[in-house]
């Protein structure tokens, strides 16, 4: 093997991707003072939910398995999961609202020139908020008709209402997050995603 | 009705709106239209959570969080090294191998996009490195994961089975058939774009670095053989396979390799809980959005309008082809099972069909359309894992859908390309 | 009258003992009357709870849900899970269902507390269970591991049988028999056969522990501020579709197995003798005590009326 070859298997064994670059700067906020401080706060609980919950969820579903295999199954596992997943998922639309990471289909809205491009990020931020505020009242109501009824879930035996609790939350909170990135794009001459992301893909590794 | 929903969904798409938004406008104009007002939204609420909720889904994030834990460390690269020291002087080689490792990774676990993650997050920047483009790569990973239906374990098939009252078994064998079809002509496809475009080549290893290369890839060689021997070990099941790998990964990544300390593995769990999130509130408005359509009987006031009756078996497979892939661009496959199989099973039974064949044919309607715009699973998930905009993810798509709907076409009329296998083990 | 549209969603698949219900039910709803009624099968509107929670609301006229489900709920309605306390009987069974006043006096109550009218509860077939290796005692379960439903008195009865109760989901059972995760699992003789659970398993064994229940019912306020002719029309309807079912669901236990004996002609079906059963019947003490303890006297009272329309169903049929 040449000096080169050994060279380039080393060098393709580092790793294959950075490091989610905008995931892994420390939260800001584009609040001013005590609101700013709640809004780094939020930040960092939602994201130690979504981490302690995809870790959870992996211990769970391994205990699980040695526990059958060894003892018995854990007879909670699949709903401890199952509240988990409802947990990650309305912490993390929030979390990835904040970064600007929600999926959309912007070929038309990227033809755009900036002006007009400005006004839809403006109108498309004010009508996901109403829609996420909106679906919050409707999902506290669910919440509480839930709560009203009281089933339980079968294996835990715990109100079935306990598992819906973030989900109004986390629809509050992108809700909020869309009103802040409108108020941004009022007030700053640029373009933002979302309150701490400008527009545009990183436009490394694009090659169409 | 379904005009009006899938106008205000379309139109909202192309404006750009976070595509959640399209999803629940669809649905709240849905629910205003049939009730007039807002009074029994909460129904809508009810299926956003139910709809994230099945236990399957599970393996999604859990392959996420390992193929993310190998793709930031050691595993992954070390794994590819291997592959490549064998396919690398080949025109096309990594291609094929990445058709061929999603095929056979989507195959045990069951879950396409699961296996967009787990085999997509390691290959494609190596593919990026070796020349090919993006938009190809995208595709070919989007695409081939959706094999995944065809081949057994497929919950697809099961659903079908159960709903249609087909032997589970005899779907299982006849979905080999058209899901290997595919990857050969994913291949052929693979090699033509590599020659056309002239993608280079590495040299061709000798067999003393391919040993080299063999003996680096033993600790990453545990994950195919955790997730193969514990599946058909009867240890564990798909879902639970993903988690036994998240631990295999952590192992190795933070004990043996040290490439990972704690704090990286918490950004590593928080990037798969965010990657997760995102898709998921898809998956939820999409069944909200389902709820809404089967609940308004629009299959059935659709496929009433276009009178199957009268004909023969050729233009009833059309259409249940055509049905399934329209339904598939929109509406969650496993709903769509759900709803239309009951509304042709007359026709089938009247006409006389292979109910195995009829199945086949679903299935690989269904697996394309979790690949086809503009509603996907496994579009939104590249998406996200990858971070590409929407048309990126989606521009390298017509070959294949092309390859994939020829190989629909060719089902229809030589049932045999299912039935081969089937016929051989049980009859 | 004016004619409306109701909805009626159910568990199962068309084709299967709720699907065969609510299609009789809708055949005489729209002989007898102006309204048209449209079925929304298993997972077509959601899950068993969803479909629940959507008939409280009244976005769902009727909804057809197992008290196995119904349990989360109405904790009560898991009376149904005690085994050995429905008779193996056909006959008794049926007297059992068309009179028993636990069905149509006490249960109705705990219905309504939830907003719905129940409008009867029907029997879907004996409860089997498929196995790899043959089931003749206690003994021979040690070590099985046995798929239940998550239902807390399942756990309880399988492991007083003496396997190993093991929660899967049931998307997941298929496959899991297949693989060999586990070695087990129980359900009504019908869909033994309609979910192909003789594909992946060798041996069927009827040890008589229980027969499937089920309750269709209708959201409450939805039903009391019908007319009298159109309660009218649903009290036949009901009436019609269980007359119907009782014939319809003991058949089809003999036709399931015809058909996966033709399927698989290899398949070993048991049915246990009344001395093989004794000393799985002999397990039961504790299942009731539990029931009796997640329940408290509501669920005694239930309990204990049910014993004794039992007892008169078995004297009405001797
Ligand atoms: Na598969
Ligand atoms: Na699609």
């Amino acid at each position: 093997m040449t000096n080169e070859q050994e060279n380039d298997m080393l060098a393709a064994s580092q790793p294959l991707v950075e490091p989610d670059a905008d995931i892994l700067t420390d939260d800001t906020s584009a609040l001013p003072g005590v609101l700013g401080v709640l809004d780094i706060g939020i930040a960092k609980l939602e994201a130690f939910m979504l981490a302690a919950g995809v870790l959870l969820m992996a211990l769970n579903t391994v205990a699980n398995v040695i526990g059958r295999v060894f003892f018995e199954s854990l007879y909670f596992s699949e709903e401890l999961n199952r509240i988990l997943i409802i947990l990650i998922t309305f912490a993390g639309i929030s979390y990835a609202a904040r970064h600007g990471r929600h999926i959309r289909m912007s070929a038309i809205y990227d033809t755009l020139p900036p002006k007009p491009r400005k006004m839809m990020t403006i109108l498309i931020s004010l009508v996901t908020a109403i829609f996420m505020l909106g679906l919050a009242w409707y999902s506290l109501q669910f919440l509480l008709t839930t709560m009203g009824r009281g089933r339980v879930l079968p294996a835990l035996q715990i109100p079935v209402w306990v598992t819906l609790c973030w989900v109004p939350m986390g629809f509050v909170l992108t809700g909020l997050q869309y009103v802040l990135t409108a108020i941004k794009n009022i007030i700053e001459p640029d373009i933002y995603l979302s309150t701490n992301v400008l527009e545009g893909y990183d436009n490394d590794e694009r090659e169409i | 009705m379904a005009w009006i929903v899938f106008g205000v969904m379309i139109v909202l798409l192309l404006l750009g709106f976070p595509m959640m938004i399209p999803l629940m406008a669809g649905t709240l104009t849905g629910f205003l239209l049939i009730f007039g007002d807002l009074s029994q939204i909460e129904t809508a609420v009810q299926q956003i959570v139910a709809g994230i909720r099945p236990a399957s889904l599970i393996a999604v994030p859990m392959f996420i969080f390992a193929a993310d834990i190998m793709t930031r460390g050691q595993s992954a690269g070390r794994l590819i090294d291997m592959v490549m020291s064998f396919v690398g002087h080949l025109k096309g080689g990594l291609a094929v191998a990445t058709a061929a490792a999603c095929t056979m990774f989507g195959a045990v676990s069951g879950s396409t996009q699961a296996t967009v993650v787990a085999i997509g997050s390691p290959l494609r920047p190596r593919m990026l490195k070796a020349g090919y483009k993006d938009s190809f790569i995208l595709a070919l990973i989007v695409n081939s994961s959706d094999i995944a239906f065809l081949i057994p374990p497929s919950i697809g098939m099961i659903i079908y089975g159960v709903v249609s009252n087909t032997s589970i078994a005899e779907l299982f064998i006849a979905g080999i058939g058209p899901g290997l079809l595919i990857l050969v002509c994913f291949s052929i496809f693979s090699v033509i774009y590599a020659i056309r475009n002239d993608v280079p080549t590495e040299p061709r290893a000798n067999w003393a670095q391919r040993l080299k290369a063999v003996q680096r890839a033993l600790w990453p060689m545990g994950f195919p053989a955790i997730i193969i021997g514990g599946i058909y070990g009867g240890v564990f099941s798909p879902t639970e396979a993903a988690a036994a790998c998240v631990l295999y990964a952590l192992i190795l990544e933070v004990v043996i390799f040290r490439e990972l300390d704690l704090r990286g593995v918490f950004d590593t769990a928080k990037s798969t809980g965010l990657i997760t999130a995102v898709v998921f509130i898809l998956v939820g408005a999409g069944a909200a959005f389902s709820w809404i359509i089967s609940f308004a009987q629009i299959p059935q006031a659709v496929l009433g309008a276009v009178g199957i009756d009268d004909m023969g078996s050729i233009g009833v497979l059309f259409v249940i082809s055509v049905a399934f892939f329209i339904g598939c661009m929109f509406v969650d496959p496993i709903v769509v099972i759900l709803v239309l199989v009951p509304v042709f099973a007359p026709v089938v039974d009247a006409i006389g069909l292979d109910p195995v064949h009829v199945g086949i044919i679903i299935t690989l309607q269904v697996a394309i359309g979790s690949a086809t715009p503009p509603f996907g699973c496994d579009i939104f998930t590249a998406i996200a894992v990858f971070k590409r905009p929407y048309i990126e993810v989606i521009r390298g798509t017509p070959p294949f859908i092309a390859i994939l709907l020829s190989v629909s076409v060719a089902l229809i009329f030589f049932p045999q390309i299912a039935l081969f296998l089937r016929d051989l083990a049980f009859k | 009258a004016t004619a409306d549209t109701w909805r009626y969603a159910h568990e199962e698949a068309a084709s299967e003992v709720q699907g065969v219900f609510a299609q009789k039910f809708k055949e005489e709803i729209e002989a007898n009357s102006e309204h048209t009624l449209q079925l929304f099968p298993f997972g077509t509107l959601g899950e068993s709870a969803d479909i629940m929670e959507q008939a409280q609301s009244g976005i769902l006229q009727f909804v057809n849900q197992s008290p196995g489900f119904t349990g989360a709920l109405i904790p009560e309605a898991q009376v149904f899970f005690v085994p050995y306390l429905l008779p193996q009987d056909e006959a008794t069974l049926q007297e059992f269902f068309t009179n028993s006043k636990a069905i149509k006096e006490m249960f109705p109550a705990l219905y309504a507390e939830q907003g719905l009218e129940l409008l009867t509860m029907y029997p879907e077939g004996e409860v089997c269970m498929t196995t790899q290796e043959p089931v003749k005692s206690p003994a021979d379960l040690a070590g099985v591991k046995f798929r239940v439903m998550t239902n807390p008195l399942l756990v309880e009865s399988y492991s007083a049988f003496g396997a190993t109760p093991t929660p899967l989901p049931w998307g997941e059972v298929y496959g899991a028999l297949q693989t060999g995760i586990i070695q087990g699992q129980e359900n009504p003789r019908f869909y033994l056969d309609s979910t192909k659970m003789y594909e992946v398993t060798d041996v069927i064994t009827c040890i008589g522990h229980n027969n499937f229940t089920t309750a269709a019912m209708a959201n409450k306020d939805f039903y009391d501020g019908l007319s009298d002719a159109d309660k009218t029309v649903i009290a036949n309807a009901t009436d019609a579709a269980f007359e119907y079912i009782l014939g319809y669901q003991s058949e089809l236990g003999k036709t399931s197995f015809d058909n996966i004996l033709a399927a698989k002609p290899e398949m070993e079906i048991n049915i246990l003798s009344e001395a093989e059963r004794e000393p799985f019947k002999a397990t039961a003490g504790p299942v009731e005590a539990a029931y009796i303890e997640m329940t408290g006297d509501t669920g005694e009272a239930i309990l204990t009326q049910m014993k004794a329309d039992l007892k008169a169903a078995e004297v009405a049929t001797q």
